[in-house]
């Protein structure tokens, strides 16, 4: 069994790495101006490849694959000699420093000519000195310094060269400067490294929006999980028994009626009727600082949404699981043994007619984010899904690779524990 | 204006006007408050009283407001792109003046103004004993280093566009920390109301640093207290704020805004608006009458209609072929069915357009009939341009903007006859954004501004160096109607401008770049709770004296 | 594998010289067994009834409606059901009857390509058509020959299939942007995996059997034997998947035009007209969303009965 675990958990990381990958090419072919979206439509040339640059959204895209993944300071390190180190300021503010030898933190600033080394003190505060020592000429006669900047970079600064560099300075805006970098490394430590990067559609990390948004998808996905699957496994093993009968015709045709409407369309039919006609509970979800669980009255309609959806499916699959298993030989072998009818449906048809369907329904897991995609939209839940969608549409591409992990994980997860799930229902499987 | 100074010479012109019946009150008002007379003494002038603001009936203290609005990244207010920022951060910058939801300009941070009779020097005077919420106090300074923001080609604000026309930071003079000048290059009557630009907010020259989230230090009434980007913004009362309430205390009544990112999808946003979860719905960037029509007589909301001069432009890029031929872009325009694409884009609740980037209720708005229907007319000019079999012509429209996706579906069909046919691209709008000024066909959101040479200023005239302006998105350059243009901006006699204008419109309707279908009439529908609001044509918030009825 | 005897040559034409009457009779009774399992089973036939009533109007479309599906009756937008439109009108005053009826069409039976080309099949029809034969061929190659080719491809499919589908869709069609042909790419691409791998695991059955074997043995090529030997004797389970996933793909139209990334206006295929008419339910109007809906659930719910009557009755069969 823990054999079997392993290889599922190393099967889990493979298609992540394949999906990122996936993810990463398919962004990268997609129509969009990253530079556009965020500077506006009336950036320069110039400005354009000067903000790509600092991005590092210039570099091949194998390279830049590398760094989402596992992080750039490895490499930036290596160019520049002195180790790098990642700190939390007071503010929240994450910030890149290299360390001297004597354990100070140090980050430079190009003046005019002169290199500036800024000095991070223990306490916090900061103290300025010019650091003219460190340009080294290259085999060209340039001068040139690599080294950290102020805005979590490691770059190349090459004097006297007369290459005109578009920088963003803090309280006037883009400057043309010379002399400035001409090279760029953000730093970042990676994915697998616990860091997602920072969301280039709101300036955010990924990893602060997106805890949030995935616990309010969790509760929302947890609610509709915990009602829809008693509700259908019981519904399915009663139509079940009785195949043909009223009831089973009842239950299967109309829990495949609405299975079959789009969620969207049950959405705003819901809010119609609902929330606009009968007012009886709220058609739309506005947590503004609160957690769901703080407003349950809000998930009322969202998971209903999803119930009908995903009732009738759960519904189905119970039901000819529970068909197959009441027609089988050894549920005639036990009537005719004489065994009471409930006693055969407890003890004999239940436990058999259950292993089909949760496998079933872990496999569905995949199809169930669809539906919660849409319904986060139809009703502005903030959720995961919405997220991604805005991700997708912006080419948000930090953004929307952790998002698209965390689905991963939770449809290859899922699917792992119905594996798991299945072994201890079916005891005759065992795995090696 | 401050009594000891003189009266705008062509303040007795405009009055004689208004005696001869040529200009109306409420544009007297509207001039002379824009010259530096009070509105209360211009209203005087001419023999009616000023509505003096009614205490309202016993506003209370305190209470959250709650608004559904999508928060964006900001970082600096001339670069805004959009109104629903500028929505949630008025809250806590401020600006130099105040268009109010009549259109009149009146005085704000600056106390009082005054322009020579050429019209091209303008004096200042900045309100004193207004405070930052940093506790630095408000000055000329702050005004100047504002306007240089604007002016720094590296900001690249729109205003660049619309105030750079006609001033060069050569032009600002500080007089002293309570005055300063402005000399403009041309003569120019809009100055007050290019202040009150939505991307026009005034920064605390000693914190600015390019980043107002990290020094929110304005004016304003209220303090930022949390900014997440697509999640929540909050605005918490401050206690010091310079106005005053009637009861003689500080301003704002409210204690806290919370401004609530819901998506774009309107139907949540209607529901919780009717469940009383929200107070109101920020439609600034998307007005339209579907929110009206879905609260409509819903006994807890208001419905305050407001007419405006936003639009939607059918924009041909004239350096791009077919439409660098006139012809061709006339015979597009000629399939324009106004009547029924105002009523099927926009369920009838506007007017109709004319192809000229001036709507009826602008002062400056000249009189010209509704063109016609005419498809036999525009394949005919088709021909001429040498295109007798028709032409293939794709349409960029971005998707969420429903109306323009339909006002293409219907000018889609009506092309048909004329041998135009249209195939619509949609994508998602913030795409369109993207390529907005690229793409050769597509239709554009364009925003009311309260005065008829504002857009043309913004969107349809040149550079110094001849190149089209950042927001030129056809390419459009037209010697005479630059110059007609510029004549225009400089021209205070209201008959002389409407003059001007005639030749304007003309000049844009035989070979403009644009064809206007309809202007929109908008809606604020606030909740019933939220007292003393008004509708503003731009439906910014303009909430200091509001309060909420808890 | 048995090495295929060199003494007779591949292509030998000697070998079997079938009778065209003997064909043509094995062909009818086969189709006559087909349809007798299809009839047996009451399910199947409701399921049957409701597909081909939605086929039926497709194709004659044009016969049952006297509207066109783009005139605009600009001044009667937004109405319910009258005398004149019996479903009502959309937001532009097309009738909501003829646009339900077309987009029948752009699912079921054509497939607009550009603006002026639409060739035979629907969108929907097409998108499974397309990942049947990709995924078909991936998993019978992949089942016959095994080993690592089975091992890389099979790995590939399983990253595929974890990513979800509603992301997959979200990326392809924001990369592709929106056109009929980007849907089928979209519908090809979330479908293949999920169709090679039952195809393999039916070639992996099927490759044990005598018959392979035999064919093994007469020395025919691996094609041969893929397409003519297991392919046919795997066709039921795959056409009960194939109609479920037009289903899937119906469904999956409509998401896509919800999300504006379905088909461009003025396509009246039904989810940008749930999509549409949307904005108008809480004002009062909620025909021009609801009847596509409508439409989507009861074509859905045909297939699924269909599938469900044919698989239940196949296996009675066996």
């Amino acid at each position: 069994m823990a054999k079997f675990i392993a290889r599922r958990c190393i099967l889990l990381l493979l298609t992540m790495l394949l999906v990122s990958m996936a993810v990463f090419m398919i962004t990268e072919a997609s129509p969009g101006n990253v530079a556009r979206n965020i500077l506006g439509a009336f950036v320069t040339p110039e400005q354009e490849a000067s903000f790509l640059a600092q991005l590092g959204l210039d570099k091949p895209v194998w390279l830049r694959y590398v760094w989402w993944l596992t992080g750039s300071d490895w490499q930036a390190q290596k160019q520049i000699g002195i180790p790098l180190k990642r700190i939390v300021t007071e503010k929240g503010f994450v910030e890149w420093w290299a360390v001297k030898k004597d354990g100070t933190l140090v980050r430079w600033k190009l003046i005019g000519d002169d290199l500036m080394a800024i000095s991070r003190k223990p306490d916090g505060t900061f103290s300025r000195a010019v650091d003219n020592d460190r340009w080294k000429t290259d085999p060209q006669g340039v001068s040139v310094f690599r080294g950290v900047d102020t805005d979590n970079h490691v770059v190349k600064w090459e004097k006297g060269k007369d290459r005109k560099v578009w920088t963003f300075i803090m309280g006037s805006g883009w400057k043309e400067t010379s002399g400035g970098p001409v090279e760029y490394i953000p730093l970042k430590k990676g994915f697998i490294r616990g860091d997602p990067g920072i969301s280039l559609r709101t300036g955010r990390p990924v990893a602060k929006s997106l805890f949030i948004r995935l616990r309010n998808s969790l509760v929302l996905a947890g609610t509709a999980f915990v009602i829809v699957m008693p509700l259908a496994l019981l519904l399915g093993l009663m139509a079940g028994l009785k195949e043909g009968s009223l009831r089973d015709r009842i239950f299967s045709v109309g829990g495949m009626m609405f299975s079959v409407i789009p969620e969207f369309a049950t959405g705003i039919f819901l809010i119609l009727i609902m929330a606009v006609w009968l007012q009886w509970v709220p058609g739309a979800t506005v947590f503004g600082e609160q957690a769901p669980w703080e407003r349950p009255d809000m998930l009322i309609l969202p998971v209903l949404t999803l119930t009908l959806i995903e009732l009738g499916y759960v519904l189905r699959i119970t039901r000819a699981s529970m068909v197959e298993v009441m027609r089988s030989p050894y549920i005639r072998t036990a009537y005719l043994k004489g065994l009471p009818y409930r006693r055969i449906v407890a003890t004999h048809a239940v436990r058999n007619a259950l292993m089909a369907p949760i496998t079933v329904i872990m496999l569905h897991v995949n199809w169930l984010m669809g539906g919660i995609v849409i319904v986060e939209v139809v009703f502005g839940y903030p959720g995961l899904g919405k997220y991604l969608l805005d991700s997708a549409l912006y080419k948000d591409i930090n953004a929307l690779e952790a998002g698209a992990m965390i689905l991963v994980m939770v449809a290859v997860g899922t699917q792992l524990i119905a594996d798991i799930v299945y072994t201890f229902l079916n005891p005759r499987i065992r795995y090696g | 204006m401050s009594k000891n100074e003189k009266l705008h010479p062509a303040i007795p012109d405009l009055k004689a006007a208004v005696n001869a019946g040529k200009l109306t009150r409420r544009e007297f008002i509207r001039y002379a408050t824009l010259l530096g007379v009070s509105a209360a003494a211009a209203s005087q002038m001419i023999g009616i009283s000023w509505p003096k603001k009614l205490a309202a009936a016993g506003p209370k203290r305190g209470g959250v407001l709650k608004i559904s609005q999508s928060i964006q990244k900001i970082d600096h207010p001339a670069r805004y792109s959009w109104l629903m920022p500028s929505n949630s951060m008025r809250m806590v910058f401020e600006y130099m003046t105040l268009t109010g939801p009549d259109n009149v300009t009146v005085p704000y941070l600056c106390e009082s103004w005054s322009a020579s009779e050429d019209l091209k020097t303008w004096t200042f005077n900045v309100r004193k004993g207004v405070k930052f919420n940093n506790g630095d106090s408000f000055t000329a300074d702050d005004c100047i280093f504002t306007i240089n923001q604007w002016l720094d080609q590296e900001v690249k604000s729109s205003l660049l566009g619309l105030v750079g026309s006609y001033l060069k930071p050569s032009g600002i003079e500080k007089v002293n920390d309570y005055q300063f000048k402005l000399h403009l290059e041309r003569p120019e009557i809009a100055v007050p109301e290019h202040f009150f630009q939505y991307t026009a907010q005034v920064l605390n020259h000693r914190t600015f640093e390019g980043d107002m989230k990290k020094a929110p230090h304005g004016t304003g009434p209220y303090v930022l207290d949390t900014y997440k980007e697509g999640e929540i913004c909050i605005v918490k009362r401050r206690s010091d704020y310079w106005q005053k309430a009637a009861d003689g205390k500080p301003l704002p009544y409210m204690d806290e805004i919370r401004f609530i990112d819901m998506g774009s999808e309107l139907a949540p946003q209607i529901a919780a608006l009717k469940s009383g979860e929200i107070h109101l719905i920020d439609a600034s960037d998307n007005p339209g009458p579907q929110i009206m029509k879905a609260v409509k007589g819903d006994a807890n909301i208001s419905v305050l209609p407001v007419a405006t001069a936003t639009t939607r432009v059918l924009r041909m890029r004239v350096d791009m072929k077919p439409w660098t031929d006139n012809r061709v872009r006339m015979a597009l325009k000629l399939c324009q069915n106004r009547e029924k694409i105002l009523a099927l884009a926009y369920q009838g609740e506007g007017l109709q357009g004319q192809d000229f980037h001036v709507y009826p209720k602008h002062p400056e708005y000249c009189e010209k009939p509704i063109p016609a229907y005419q498809p036999d007319k525009a394949k005919a000019l088709l021909a001429k341009a040498g295109y007798p079999n028709g032409i293939d012509v794709n349409i960029a429209v971005g998707s969420e903007w429903t109306d323009i996706v339909r006002y293409a579906e219907v000018l889609k069909q009506d092309a048909l006859p004329a041998g135009i046919r249209v195939n619509i691209q949609t994508m998602p709008t913030s795409q369109y954004w993207e390529k907005w000024t690229e793409v050769d066909l597509g239709v554009t959101p364009w925003t009311h501004r309260p005065l008829g040479t504002m857009v043309p200023n913004l969107a349809y005239v040149a550079d110094d160096k001849g190149n089209p302006v950042p927001w030129n998105e056809t390419r459009w350059v037209d010697k005479e109607f630059s110059a007609l243009l510029d004549q225009a901006s400089g021209t205070l006699d209201v008959e002389k401008r409407r003059q001007i204008f005639c030749k304007l419109e003309d000049i844009q309707v035989t070979r403009g770049s644009i064809g206007i279908a309809y202007w929109m009439n908008t809606w604020m529908c606030p909740s019933k709770k939220l007292k003393n609001v008004e509708a503003h044509p731009n439906l910014i918030f303009l909430f200091n004296e509001a309060w909420l009825d808890v | 594998m048995t090495q295929p005897d060199s003494s007779i040559p591949a292509d030998s034409p000697e070998i079997i010289v079938p009778d065209t009457d003997v064909i043509r009779f094995v062909r009818l009774r086969r189709l006559w067994e087909g349809l007798s399992v299809l009839f047996a089973s009451k399910i199947a036939v409701a399921g049957l009834v409701i597909v081909l009533f939605w086929v039926g109007v497709a194709i004659f479309a044009p016969l049952l409606t006297p509207f066109s599906p783009l005139e605009q009756d600009w001044k009667h937008p937004n109405e319910g059901p009258s005398e004149e439109h019996i479903l009502g009108t959309d937001e532009l005053g097309r009738d909501l009857w003829s646009r339900l009826i077309y987009g029948a069409r752009v699912v079921l039976v054509i497939l607009p390509v550009s603006q002026n080309l639409w060739i035979p099949g629907g969108t929907a029809i097409w998108g499974v058509f397309v990942a049947l034969t990709v995924g078909t061929t991936l998993g019978l190659i992949s089942g016959y020959y095994g080993g690592w080719l089975d091992e890389i491809t099979m790995r590939l499919l399983d990253a595929m299939m974890a990513i979800p589908v509603i992301l997959l869709f979200l990326i392809i069609m924001t990369a592709l942007g929106a056109s009929a042909v980007n849907v089928v790419i979209a519908i090809t691409i979330v479908g293949t995996p999920g169709i090679a791998r039952l195809v393999r695991s039916l070639t992996l059955d099927i490759r044990t059997r005598e018959y392979i074997r035999a064919a093994e043995t007469r020395g025919e090529s691996p094609w041969y034997i893929m397409f003519i030997e297991i392919l046919p004797n795997a066709r039921g389970p795959i056409i009960v998947d194939a109609m479920l996933r037009v289903g899937y793909a119906i469904f999956a139209m409509g998401t896509l035009g919800f999300l504006g990334l379905g088909m461009p206006p003025p396509s009246p295929d039904w989810g940008s007209m749930v999509a549409k008419g949307r904005e108008f339910i809480l004002q009062g109007s909620p025909w021009a969303a609801l009847w596509p809906s409508l439409a989507i659930a009861s074509l859905v719910v045909g297939l699924n009965l269909l599938a469900d009557g044919l698989r239940e009755e196949s296996m009675r069969y066996q």
